[in-house]
This record gives C-alpha cells, structure tokens and sequence, in this order.
C-alpha cells in the first residue's frame, strides 16, 4: 500500500506544479494552451544538464530557469505583444515538441538506445524533496492570492482589468509575472518526471500531462487548493490502473485516462455560470 | 480575420517568410549541415520524385480539411480548439461502421464518409451546448474533449474496435474493396486528396458566394452588430461550429479510408492543431489555409528524407509551421499597435 | 477630471494645487498625493468579497492582510463615512448596485484623500442613496476635504454644494457660488449653450401632418403594458405604459444614464424585460430576442453605430444586404449592387463605390447608411437611438427627415435623444426621462429651458 501511495503521489506532484502555474495564469486572465510544450522544454532541459555532468537539482534549477525565460517569450508574444494567446499557445505546442525533439535527437544521436539519467534522492515517503514541495505550492498559491496585495492584483487583472488599471496598476506586468511563474513551474513539472517517474527522455515523454493540468484548472474551477485532490484522483487512477493490470484486470486503461477530462466537463456543466473563469479570460490587455 | 490591405498583408507575410528561413538555416546549422544541403534534401524528400510528391499529398489530406474546418469556425467567431477531437470521432466512426457496411465499395465509403462527417459535428455539441447556455469559453471544453477523444480511442482499439485476428491495438481493417486505391505506384496518396481539396474550394465558394456565407462572416467580423441588425447570431456560430467539426470529422473518416485502412493509438499526431496553424497562416481563408496544410505536409514529408540524408532531425517539420505562426501572430500584433 | 486624476496627458494649460502647479502621470502617483478619482463605470472585482475590493482600493493596504483585519476595514469605513456597505464577506457581483457605488466611494475615501472627484455618483443611486451620500461628502468637506462633484442633476447642486462651475462643450460657462444663482438660471444656460445660435428653430415644414388614421391596422404599431427593462446594472426605470399608433412619432428625451436607451434597446429584444411588449399586436418574448422583434416588423438604430449598426470590414453592399442577403444558393452580388446603390442614392448617401468598405464613409454617412438598410422594408415600427449623435447639421437634418418620411408612410417611430433641441426638431411629442421615470407627454413647442429643467431633474 505505501508502494501505491508513493507512486500516486509520484504522479500527482509533476502535475500539481504544472496545474498551480498555469491556475495563476489564468486567475491573471492570460491562457497557456501550450502547457505542454512548456513542460517538455523543462523535461529536456533537465535531461540535457543532468547528461552534461549536473546533479539532479542542479538540472531542476536549470529546468526552471528555462522555464522563465520560457514564461517571458509567451509573455512578450500574448501579453504584451496583445495577439491572441491561445493562437500563441497552439504554436508554442509545435515550436516546443518539435524543438525538444530536434534537441533530443542532436544530444543523443542516431542511436536507439535509452540514455538514463540520475534521478532525485527520495526525502519521505518514497518522494524527492521536490515532489514533496510540489504539494505545498497549491498552498502558497492559495494564500498568495487570497492574503496578499499583489495577489489582489492579479485577481483583479483576470476578472476586471479595468479596475486595476483605474488604481494604477499595469495589467501587462501583473500577467506577464504571472507567465513567468507559470512558465518556471510548468518547466519544473516537466523536470519532475524525467528526473523521477521515467529516468529518461523521450520524445513526448509529458503525454499529453500539460493538457492534463489545464483540465485539473477547470476541474479544480481555479481556485488552488481544488488541485490537490484534483491531481491525486487523476494520479491515484493511473496508479490503480498499473496495479489492476499488473494483477490481470480487464478495465480498460482508457477509462482512467477519459477521467479527467470527464470530470473538468462535468464540473463546467454542473456549475454555476461559467463555471467559475475569470471573467477576463483570454481577453487581452486593455 | 479582417480583410487587410495588401501592404499590410505582404509585410506579414514577409516577417513570416524571413522567420521560417532564418529558423530552417539556424536549425540546419545547429545539426553541423549546411542549410542549401538541408533544404535541398527537404525539397527532394517533398516533391523530387512522384513517391516524394505522393507522400505528401498523403499527409495533406487530412491536413487540408482540418485547417479548411478551422477557417470556418474563426471566420465566424469560433475559437474551436476541438479539431483533434473532432478528428478522433471520425475517425472511430470510420473504423467502427466501415468494416460492417455491405454493398458497393462506392456506397460503402460515402457511408463511411457521412458516418465520420456527422460523428465530428457531434463531438462538437457538449462545447457548442456550453458555450450558448453558460457563456463557458469554448476554447476549455474543446479541449477537454480532445483528451476524452484520445481516450476513447486508446479503448477502443483495444477493446470494442479490437482487431479480433491479432492482440494489437488497433482496430480491424478496412476490405480492400472499399479502400481507396493509390494514385501513385509506391506511395499512399489517394483521390482523396482530390476530394480535400474540393472541399477547400466548396468551403470558400461557400464563405465568399453563399447568403449563408455573407451572415457568416458577418457575425465573425463584428458580433455585436450581428446581433443588433438581426443576424440568427447563436445558431450561425452553432453552425459554423458544428461545419468545422463535421471536416475535422472528416479527415479522419479519410485518413482511415485514404490512408492506413484502420484505427491505432495514438493516432492523429496532431492533426487537428497542424490544422490550425496552417488557417492562421492562411488568414482563414479555406483556400489559403489548403494551401498552407499542403506546404505543412510537404515539411513532414521533406523531414524524414532530410533526417536520413543530411541528419537534420526531422523534428524539424514540426518546429517551422509554429514559428511561421509566431511569425505571423507577432507581425500582425505590431502592426494593430503601430495602427492604433 | 481625468486628466488631473493622472489618467489622461493635458495638452495645454496647468493644474494648480494649494496654488502650485502638479502634474500627476498616473493613477497611482495621483492617489499618492491625496487626489482620487470615483468614475463613472464600475471598476470593483465582482467575483471577490467586499473585504477584498475595500482592500484592493486600499492604497496603505498591507502586502499581507489576514481576514480579520480586512472585515474590520469595512466596519470602519462604513462607519467613518456613514455609509451602508453589505456584510463583508459578501460577493460583490451578487449586490445590487446603489451597495456597489458605495463600496466604490468608500475605497476612494479610504485613502483619506485631500480631493475627492466623484463622476455622475448618483445616476444609479435611490434619492434616500443619494440623500445618505451627500451626508457623507458634507462631513467630508467640512473636514476639510475638497469634493467636486460632476453632475447633471441640478437638485443635488442645489442641495449639497457650495459652488458650481458650468461646462458645456468643454467650456466653463459660469463659476459662482450656488447661493448666488437659481436652478432656473442654470437651467436656462444649461439647454441655450448646448447648441447655441446656429440652429433653426422648428420650422412647419418639419412638423409632420398629425398622423393619418390608418384604419386596416386597428392595433397599436407599438404597445407597452407595465414594461420595465431588466437590466442588473443600469438605473431601474419604473413601469411604463404607452402606445404608438401606425405613423405616430414619440421622442423620449434623456441624458445619457437616465434609462432611456435602455428602454429602446429592451424594446427592441437586446436587452431583458418584464411586463409587456407587443409589436403590430405580436408580443415579444421578455428574455429579449431581437429576431423575434424584427419578425414582428421592428426595427432598431443603435447608438454606436460603428460596433453595432454596421459592419465596417464589410462592404457597402453587403451591409445594406443584411440581415436577409437576396439569392437562393449562390448570393445575388447583382441585385446586392443594385439595390445598394438605390438605397444610397436614395438617402443622398456619398460613397465611392458600393464595394467599398463600410468603415470608409463618414459619420453622418454611416448614420444614413443604417437608417437606409433600415427603412429599406417599411417596418412597423423604429427604435432610434440618438440617431444624429455626432452628425454635422447638415446631415441630422437629413436623417431626421427621413424618419419623418417613414412615419408618413406609416412607421410608427420612437426616438431616443440627449439633445433638447434636436428633440423639439421632430415636431412630435416627447416625454423626459429622468431616472428612469417618463415624464408626461410634452408638446413639441415646449420652451428649451423647461426641458432643460426637466431633464436635469428639476421639476418644470
């Protein structure tokens, strides 16, 4: 039972970074569809550091900081540069899987074999400090925009940017703040799992996690503390599926894979409104 | 999509054209080849050959009606994400009622066509149905059926759809009889690239020359206007959206009929976003989006043939199309400030 | 205002301060030096508590505030300005709007400001919401605050204020105290400087024959039955019932604010409403359905018509083709060019060519332009909506002759209009709105400076 419970929380923790960035991008009123590009630009770039000799937190770093500078491209080109961000977010997907793979494929040559790389030394209950602070990110987001003025102001800039204009505030600013966090978590997440649950590369080693996470935002109806329980249902499934499987069972995977997007339609459906968006949302800045 | 001036247009397509050549030099310089061998090896692996030129058009086949599908539902409005989804649904529509219909191979594949066509439309509904009664952004819910769509299809494939003759994941096979015979000797293209790009002209005939067409492109341009001079506002984007579905729908049914005669996992390789990219580039115009599906396809043709001659990574098919839309997105973005 | 609250650059002159000259660059370094800003619009996160919108607008407001401390916020603004509020935990999109206006005033009070501008403050405000803010806005000048007050409403200058200044045209026209003035004086300037001399006066030849007794048409073109727009965020207008007979002409005259565009736009499906309207004796559903209004032979000019009366990256052509394009499959561009060109003759309409843009023309072309596709079908009735709004004289006449026109041929037509004197022009009874109330019906001759008055919320 404590093998499921890490592999579950092994799981959820890549997810729940990648959900809590892009839910603070989206509460800012901006939208990253290319979640997933982003976090393949993480998991790479911690394989690339992690193959030229870095530690593993090391190459968590560099993950991160690529996820940054990442956050601040997608910024310049929907935020500031004001074109449509889930037009920018479908090409970021391309530019993305088809950079990492480009790069794999130069880093690692024509060979077919798997290159492993060291992965994070285990903390607690089977899991990487990391993936531990994973759970405790949707907490900081929480009372970041609940208890602070800045996170005042990023909710204003998803739900009237007007407003926060009128007080002086830059709507641009705050979202492209916004877009860097998310872009430094959502990288973080994808340095996760090369760095955790596959100790390796792959071309599309994420499958489809960042579409994913921004289900678990709409499941979790932006409001952070609803991601933990979010990614632990969707975790817990995949987990209990292995299980199922290893012992013979004949559900079929595709039930636990449809569960999250099913459960992010249910509760758009079943809420009130718009389920919960920020009204700005993917509106651009004024 | 406004109508831009000609000036305007040209010098977004030439921020465009100078992005997608400095990345395609840049990239084929970071592989340790020179980029005239690269390019060359891209152009002989797209259309150096009749094998070259089949594969091509067998990869635009679908290509070209998903980024058709895409044009119409931006130019009325619609931000339908869902293409991927739209395009799974045909495609296990296809899969699902080919293998059972009886009768002539022509009656047999219409009804294959009409099966995938209307299961693309009807993917479309939960997000169409949102969006008119709760104001949810469509952009989430399409989403979230694409990633409902991919599951299906990993189930079905090895479930209901399974291919009882063997234990893989795929689905059974279409009869010979009903599959489309290829044009070219050694490769895969099909008259059903004809058909796609049929379509592109009928999707334009009908945007440009139809009353249907005029209120469409109406209610896309200016939505608060359509409503106010008496435009069925909801049911033109309710239709536009479910058009859009019923050619994404399609170039599934096709890529299942046209080209691998059945179903497997994973099986769109990003069929439905590729389409969107290239209506961008076309300005959402069906014919301009066609042809932007078709230079798309050609890349991934190109790519693998460059991979093996030169060693480029073919990934490179993949990463031209996005920058061409960032190019794109940011010159057009420029310009509306510059303007403003 | 705007520009010294640091929102908008002046081009030209200074603004002096404690007799010294100050330039604020933006919003926040205006709040800094004590100077804020209360607009018109609604600028509050609806979504949030109104603990949280008081501690947004708060600009001492910690970097870390813990819930406690920004309930108490509310308590003591509520209380140290005397006014009401809702619970604290409240969401603020679920409150009416009068609560929201005061939450938007106590946020700008909260910084203690020296200047306090407020902008239209009571246009959705009850009198006894009014009466309560103007309480407060004493109390906060006779500690020394200076207020000022940008209304319309002479009654509340003549309640509450100290002086007035008289804009008109961006002009100041009078600055005195109000103890040395009369509403009726006020009124009077207000109404004879808003077109000054240059227009003529109601002629014969624009007041149109009395309406012809159409007898194939025993209903009303246009009958409203305890008819009240259902609209959350603008004033609430009381029950109105009135009736427009084949060719009758009505003109409802109101500042903006008051209710009235959103009465025509409710009658013309844009809007939601309760009670009842019936169009040629159709009624029309309360969810509001703008199809279901032209079906029954309705049809509307709106106010904006850039956004909403045309479509501007579309062709002359095709604009005046909607909403119903001629042509069984293929679109017949043919009859398209000929009816356009018709239609733009007709109304005297100067273009280049019918496939030029319909963004392209002028203003007062444009104006035309969507009374032509308008008019295009005889409807039963026209909703107009300041329609000579920003037209050079020379084509307001134009356009109200031709709804004149339509009413001879027996349109029945309500207009919405700010202007008295453009009002009075119809020749055709008017009604004043103000908050939300219809006045009686006013004959045409009704003096400039009563409608003044009765706009401005003085009684005649």
């Amino acid at each position: 039972m404590s093998g499921f419970l890490a592999i579950t929380l092994l799981l959820a923790a890549p997810l729940l970074l990648a959900a809590a960035g892009e839910l603070l991008l989206e509460r800012a009123g901006s939208i990253q569809i290319g979640l997933e590009g982003t976090m393949l630009i993480g998991a790479f770039t911690a394989f690339a550091a992690a193959r030229s000799g870095a530690g593993p937190h090391a190459a968590l770093l560099a993950a991160a900081f690529a996820g940054l500078l990442a956050g601040a491209a997608f910024a310049a080109f929907a935020v500031a540069g004001r074109a449509d961000p889930i037009l920018v977010g479908t090409a970021w997907n391309l530019v993305a899987a088809g950079g990492t793979a480009f790069s794999y494929r130069l880093l690692a040559g024509a060979t077919g074999s798997v290159l492993e790389v060291r992965t994070l030394p285990p903390l607690a209950f089977g899991l990487p400090a990391a993936a531990l602070a994973a759970f405790f990110v949707p907490v900081a987001a929480e009372v970041f925009l609940a208890r602070t003025r800045p996170g005042l102001a990023l909710v204003a800039a998803g739900e009237n940017p007007l407003a926060l204009a009128a007080t002086g505030g830059s709507v641009v600013a705050v979202r492209t703040a916004a877009s860097v966090a998310a872009g430094a978590l959502g990288a973080l997440g994808g340095a996760l799992l090369v760095l955790t649950v596959s100790p390796t590369f792959v071309e599309g080693v994420t499958a489809g996690r960042g579409f994913l996470a921004l289900a678990l935002v709409v499941f979790a109806r932006w409001k952070p503390l609803r991601l933990v329980p979010g990614a632990l249902l969707v975790a817990g499934a995949t987990a209990l599926q292995y299980r199922l499987q290893a012992g013979g069972s004949r559900i079929p995977y595709a039930v636990f894979l449809a569960l999250p997007g099913l459960l992010a339609l249910f509760a758009l459906a079943a809420a009130r409104g718009r389920g919960g968006a920020p009204k700005a949302l993917g509106t651009p800045a004024p | 999509m406004n109508r831009e001036s000609a000036a305007r247009r040209f010098a977004v397509a030439a921020a465009a054209l100078s992005a997608a050549a400095a990345a395609l030099v840049g990239l084929a310089l970071l592989a340790g080849t020179s980029p005239l061998d690269a390019v060359r090896a891209l152009a002989e692996g797209a259309a150096g050959s009749r094998a070259a030129l089949g594969e091509t058009l067998a990869r635009a086949t679908a290509l070209v009606l998903t980024a058709v599908g895409a044009s119409l539902a931006f130019r009325a409005g619609v931000l339908n994400i869902g293409l991927e989804g739209q395009f799974l649904a045909g495609a296990v529509a296809a899969a699902a009622v080919g293998p059972l219909l009886a009768g002539s191979p022509l009656a047999a594949r219409a009804g294959l066509l009409a099966a995938a066509a209307l299961a693309g439309a009807l993917w479309v509904v939960p997000a169409a149905y949102l969006e008119a009664r709760r104001g949810v952004p469509e952009v989430l819910s399409t989403i979230l059926l694409n990633l409902v769509a991919a599951a299906a299809v990993s189930g079905l494939v090895r479930g209901a759809l399974q291919d009882p003759g063997g234990d893989y994941p795929q689905s059974r096979a279409l009869p010979d009889a009903v599959r489309l015979a290829p044009l070219a000797a050694g490769s895969r293209v099909t008259a059903a690239i004809l058909i796609a790009l049929a379509l592109a002209l009928f999707a334009t005939l009908l945007l440009e020359w139809t009353p249907f067409g005029l209120k469409l492109r109406a209610t896309g341009l200016a939505p608060a206007a359509a409503r106010a001079i008496g435009l069925p506002h909801a049911r033109l984007r309710f239709l536009a959206f479910a058009a859009s579905g019923a050619f994404a729908g399609l170039a599934g049914g096709l890529e299942v009929l046209a080209v691998t005669g059945l179903l497997y996992d994973p099986f769109t390789a990003g069929a439905g976003y590729t389409g969107i990219a290239a209506a961008l580039l076309g300005g959402s115009h069906p014919l301009a989006a066609a042809l932007s599906a078709v230079l798309f396809a050609a890349l991934g043709a190109g790519s693998s043939a460059m991979q093996r001659d030169t060693g480029v990574p073919g990934a490179l098919a993949t990463i031209v199309p996005g920058v061409l839309v960032l190019a794109v997105l940011a010159a057009r973005a420029r310009l509306a400030r510059k303007a403003a | 205002m705007s520009i010294a609250a640091g929102r908008l650059a002046a081009d030209s002159g200074e603004i002096l301060r404690g007799g010294s000259p100050v330039s604020y660059r933006n919003a926040k370094g205006a709040r800094h030096a004590g100077l804020v800003l209360v607009p018109q619009h609604d600028l509050l996160i609806g979504a949030a508590s109104v603990a949280d919108n008081l501690a947004f607008l708060d600009p001492a407001a910690p970097f870390f505030e813990s819930a406690e401390s920004r309930r108490t916020r509310v308590g003591r603004l509520a209380q140290a300005f005397g006014l009401e509020l809702g619970a604290a935990d409240a969401r603020v999109d679920a409150l009416p709007v009068g609560t929201r206006q005061r939450i938007e005033i106590a946020g700008a009070l909260a910084g203690d400001p020296d200047v306090l501008i407020l902008d239209e403050p009571t246009a959705v405000l009850s009198p006894n919401e009014t009466a309560a803010l103007f309480a407060s806005l004493r109390r906060r000048a006779d500690a020394g605050a200076a207020v000022v007050l940008i209304t319309h409403r002479l009654a509340e200058v003549f309640a509450g204020s100290d002086r007035l200044t008289l804009l008109a045209r961006g002009r100041s026209v009078k600055t005195c105290r109000v103890s040395e003035t009369t509403p009726q004086e006020i009124g009077g300037l207000l109404v004879a400087s808003a077109e000054g001399a240059e227009r003529p006066g109601p002629t014969t030849s624009d007041v149109p024959a009395k309406a012809r007794q159409f007898s194939n048409q025993p209903l009303p073109s246009l009958a409203l039955t305890g008819f009240a727009p259902n609209v959350a965020s603008a004033v609430r207008t009381e029950r109105v019932s009135l009736s427009l007979s084949p060719g009758e002409l009505l003109v409802l005259l109101a500042i903006d604010g008051n209710g009235a565009d959103t009465i025509a736009r409710a009658i013309a499906g844009l809007e939601r409403f309760s009670g009842r309207v019936e169009v040629g004796g159709v009624p029309l559903p309360p969810s509001g359905d703008p199809l279901a209004f032209r079906a029954a032979g309705g049809a509307f000019v709106p106010a904006d018509r850039r956004e909403e009366g045309l479509v501007a990256a579309l062709s002359l052509s095709e604009n005046l083709a909607l909403p119903n394009p001629p042509g069984s499959v293929f679109l017949d561009r043919a009859a398209m060019r000929a009816h356009a060109e018709e239609r733009l003759s007709a109304f005297g309409i100067r273009y280049a060519s019918p496939a030029a843009l319909a963004g392209s023309l002028s203003g007062g072309n444009q104006q035309k332009a969507v009374l032509a596709r308008e008019l295009a079908h005889r409807p039963g009735v026209l909703v107009a909506v300041h329609p000579t709004r920003g037209l050079d004289l020379a084509s307001a006449a134009a356009v109200r002759s031709r709804i004149l026109d339509a009413c001879r041929s027996g349109t029945a037509a309500l207009v919405v209009t700010a202007d008295p004197d453009e009002a009075q022009l119809f020749g055709a009874p008017l009604r004043v709105v103000t908050r939300g109330r219809l006045s009686a019906v006013l004959e045409p001759a009704t003096p400039a400076a009563t409608l003044g008055r009765l706009m401005a919320g003085l009684e005649g």
